[in-house]
């Protein structure tokens, strides 16, 4: 296959560059340019835009014939954010790169899977060049995810550098910057700190921070969710200051709650008939009863449509002790109510509330009722 | 909807659900999992506690305070206070009964007035805040902070059954007896101005 003939040259020439480095970058930089063309041919979204133009980036850096050029072609290909400070990395990727690749066919069992799932991360990581090596490595699996078929070597290594989700990645992630860093630090010393700083950035490069990240969002989900359902909790920002209003909400429901039994309390005693009665009366001219049919039979709610039938049947039986004069009245309106609700409930409460609004006597209008409560 | 019967808290609901649907608009691109994990359970407890539901819980909660208040009024009239009270238990335990026992305030406020029922009392105290231990704690580092930390207490103190729940679940467990709340208030509101209206014009009207 052209890629893993590509890799492996590029391994084998990786290996070679130690010795000499200018004829080696020579020949690194034809495998660079065919990997990259062959990936651009190919390239899915994800590709393009890890690489952002690589096919003129790569051209203009492979006219350097310095190792210190081809690595820039590396980190430019790949980094798309500061490929001018990768020149000086000099000759650091190629012992880098064999290393990372010996560790990749070692790891590439394992990580199969995990490259589908990776590609569409990729975009997301790719705008952090981690360092050299791992740029190469997104060069080597971008042509990689085009043919899952003979993706062995390199699937691992960007796999990780570019998926947060995944601690088992992060893990390789790790190992491979380790060993990279490790390659570096034996060849440059005062470069090192450099990569470090941009190996991290934005990425959470250990499992512990990934689950914690992913801790993160889902509480930061369900605060955002929280946020929305509180009135008035838009505008804060802040967690404390949410959770503040948050509980007052909580309190005050259930405070309103606390009222609002006292006041049934405080009403029930002076009905002295049933209260069924009341609901006959006032309902007697609903055609579908079925809001108190449930009300009367079930202590918890379960079938509505059995105790419609139960509470027709005990609507008809007690004859109301007095007819309330506004029944004329209610009338109407429970025939235009009826019209309007949906289902047996909206009918229900509507005319209840009807009732409510209708019943004293016009007094409350629903301004009313609403700036009472 | 049903929404339209309680105008008081539904101005309310519907200014919460406007501005929720906005955001849903603007963050839908940059939603990540969490967030659509979340709002999916979210949706759900809100459309829950706000479409069939409130008619049962109204109905049934209609039928039972009414009848042990009704009992209770021919024992001890005096007191509205302890009548308030089997009048607010009764009514979270419809609510909790309605939950069909999905969410974790509704298991504890049942299974709390269950044992208060057993064990008179005594007993009620010591198993409400009972269960799941704290998960995950290890991995905390950033909502570690100390003042959120209390308020997360304090919030888990408010809904019931929830003090040694992990903060994603406390989170939602709060979501959903906030909408059960919410209901429950308008439910409770339309039928005290039902009672409230009713009862001087029966009194009036009576033969």
């Amino acid at each position: 296959m052209d890629l893993t003939g590509g890799l492996v040259a590029r391994s084998g020439s990786g290996g070679m560059c130690r010795e000499s480095t200018g004829l080696e970058s020579l020949h690194l930089v034809d495998e660079f340019r065919q990997l990259v063309t062959l990936p651009s041919e190919n390239a899915g979204g994800s590709f393009t835009a890890l690489l952002e133009l690589p096919a003129t980036q790569a051209v203009e850096l492979l006219h350097f014939t310095d190792s210190s050029s081809s690595q820039a072609a590396v980190n430019g290909i790949g980094g798309d954010i500061a490929p001018p400070p990768l020149h000086s990395f000099g000759t650091l990727t190629f012992p880098s790169n064999s290393a990372l690749m010996e560790r990749a066919a070692r790891f590439s069992v394992i990580a199969t899977e995990q490259q589908n799932g990776n590609v569409s991360g990729e975009t997301t990581t790719s705008s952090v060049p981690s360092n050299s090596s791992a740029n190469l490595d997104r060069i080597k699996t971008e042509p990689a995810e085009t043919d899952s078929s003979q993706r062995l070597i390199s699937d691992q290594i960007p796999c990780p550098s570019q998926n947060n989700r995944s601690g088992k990645r992060k893990d390789f992630e790790k190992k491979v910057k380790s060993s990279t860093k490790k390659a570096k630090s034996s060849e440059e010393n005062e470069k090192l700190p450099y990569v470090h700083v941009r190996a991290r950035r934005g990425q959470a490069t250990d499992s512990h921070s990934l689950a914690e990240r992913a801790r993160r969002e889902k509480i930061n989900a369900r605060m955002k969710l929280l946020q929305e359902l509180v009135p008035g909790c838009d505008k804060i920002q802040g967690t404390a200051l949410v959770l503040d209003e948050i509980i007052n909400h909580v309190q005050s429901l259930q405070r309103q709650v606390e009222m609002l039994s006292m006041r049934l309390a405080a009403v029930n005693p002076r009905i002295d008939f049933n209260l069924d009665t009341i609901l006959a009366s006032e309902n007697g001219s609903l055609m579908d009863g079925s809001f108190n049919g449930t009300a009367m039979q079930l202590a918890w709610p379960h079938q509505a449509i059995e105790t419609e039938q139960s509470f027709h049947h005990r609507q008809l039986q007690p004859p109301p002790p007095h007819q309330w004069p506004f029944d004329g009245l209610n009338q109407p309106v429970w025939g235009r109510e009826e019209d309007q609700g949906h289902g047996n409930e909206h009918n229900n409460l509507m005319a209840v509330s009807e009732n409510v609004m209708v019943g004293s006597a016009n007094l409350l209008h629903p301004n009313q009722v609403k700036t009472e409560l | 909807m049903v929404d339209s019967l309680f105008p008081s808290i539904e101005t309310i609901g519907d200014a919460s659900s406007e501005s929720r649907r906005k955001k849903r608009k603007i963050s839908e691109t940059a939603e990540t999992e969490a967030e659509i994990e979340a709002r999916r359970i979210n949706e759900e407890s809100l459309k829950r506690w706000r479409t069939n539901r409130v008619q049962q819980i109204y109905a049934s909660k209609l039928f039972e305070a009414l009848r042990r208040v009704r009992q209770r009024s021919t024992n001890e009239n005096v007191k509205v206070a302890g009548a308030a009270r089997e009048i607010r238990e009764t009514a979270d335990r419809v609510l909790a009964a309605s939950a069909r026992g999905t969410t974790r305030w509704s298991r504890a406020i049942l299974a709390s007035s269950v044992r208060a029922k057993l064990k008179k009392h005594k007993k009620a105290a010591k198993l409400t805040g009972n269960c799941k231990s704290r998960k995950a704690a290890t991995e905390t580092k950033r909502i570690r902070l100390p003042a959120v930390d209390k308020k997360l207490k304090i919030l888990g103190r408010l809904v019931p059954g929830c003090r040694k729940v992990t903060v994603p679940n406390l989170l939602d467990e709060a979501t959903d007896y906030i909408a059960a709340l919410e209901m429950q208030v308008r439910a409770m509101e339309a039928l005290a101005e039902l009672l409230t209206v009713a009862a001087p014009r029966t009194t009036l009207t009576g033969p």
